[in-house]
């Protein structure tokens, strides 16, 4: 699948870079890092415009966003309804709502390059949160066109070394993921009282 | 869900995330240590103007090597030229190893995968 993905981008160049980064946002799991980096290979190459492939892979990566959003916000209230009545947990699912609109604008600028594999979920929460969509496209723009930036002069400098570079920012950002969780379960277990504990007190 | 099995679930959940990151941390760092003294394979995704260039040769000589009409504006990838041509992908990339090889006769090309550089 990556192959092919690649093959079109050394072939067909911005088009396909645009379909790639749009379909990826939407929460199809494609390898965008590596795509990236290889976009700035063929800047260096002479083969693409840097300022044109930041703003097609920017554009790209915002449509795809807003396309998760629109889920979130149409779909996601529909979803929540039909689990608070399954579970009777209304309250809880209220309480994630207000989390999801507390991460703001850092939640989504970040998840679009520091933890891009939680960016389709942020989207799809964003939107059933009821996150406003001006601060949402704002954060989204900001963080994609940072991220684009960041990959393409990556690939630009290591223009020759591109399949290195893109596994170690590939295992870097698994590394970062894993350490988000580890702190979240950890202060959960180790630092953050039980209902027990609350009780008795 | 009750209270023990939430609490069980979270410790696994925290002892995976935590077998996952020393994984990923590893293999980044594994790559890492690699990338200076080994070369690029080549890809059959890989276009010839793309080959010639992360191996520091000229495209005309490897368009030469795999007998295309040299075009640097060919961005065709290798696998298109060999279904175009009726021919494995991995016999033009041998040809391709072996053009690069000539060119660079003191490059990287000769280093061993599993030794270090000269």
């Amino acid at each position: 699948m990556s192959e092919q993905l690649l093959a079109a981008l050394v072939r067909y160049g911005s088009p396909a870079l645009f379909a790639v980064v749009a379909i990826a946002a939407v929460g199809i799991p494609l390898p965008i890092t590596l795509l990236l980096i290889v976009t700035g290979s063929l800047v260096a190459q002479g083969a693409m415009n840097v300022w044109s492939a930041i703003a097609i892979a920017t554009v790209g990566s915002v449509a795809g966003d807003q396309i998760g959003y629109a889920v979130g916000r149409w779909g996601g209230k529909v979803l929540a309804a039909k689990f608070s009545r399954m579970f009777g947990n209304a309250e809880r699912i209220g309480q994630l709502e207000a989390r999801a609109k507390g991460w703001g604008g850092a939640g989504v600028f970040f998840s679009r390059w520091l933890v891009a594999p939680l960016g389709p979920w942020i989207n799809f929460a964003s939107g059933a949160a009821d996150y406003s969509w001006l601060r949402f496209t704002l954060w989204d723009v900001l963080g994609e066109s940072f991220g684009a930036a960041l990959f393409i002069w990556l690939g630009l400098v290591f223009s020759d070394r591109v399949q290195e570079v893109g596994a170690i920012l590939g295992n870097l950002t698994w590394v970062i993921v894993g350490l988000l969780i580890v702190a979240f379960l950890g202060w959960k277990l180790f630092f953050s009282e039980s209902p027990a504990e609350i009780s008795e007190a | 869900m009750g209270q023990p099995r939430r609490r069980t679930i979270e410790i696994l959940g925290f002892c995976l995330a935590l077998a996952a990151t020393f994984f990923f941390g590893y293999r980044a760092g594994r790559t890492a240590r690699h990338v200076r003294w080994q070369d690029e394979p080549i890809q059959p995704w890989m276009s010839v103007p793309f080959v010639a260039h992360i191996h520091h040769t000229r495209a005309d000589v490897l368009f030469q090597a795999i007998r295309v009409q040299p075009n640097p504006r060919d961005r065709r990838p290798i696998r298109d030229i060999a279904r175009a041509e009726n021919l494995p992908a991995s016999e033009l990339i041998r040809d391709l190893r072996n053009a690069i090889a000539n060119a660079n006769p003191t490059g990287s090309e000769t280093i061993p995968p599993s030794g270090r550089a000269p």
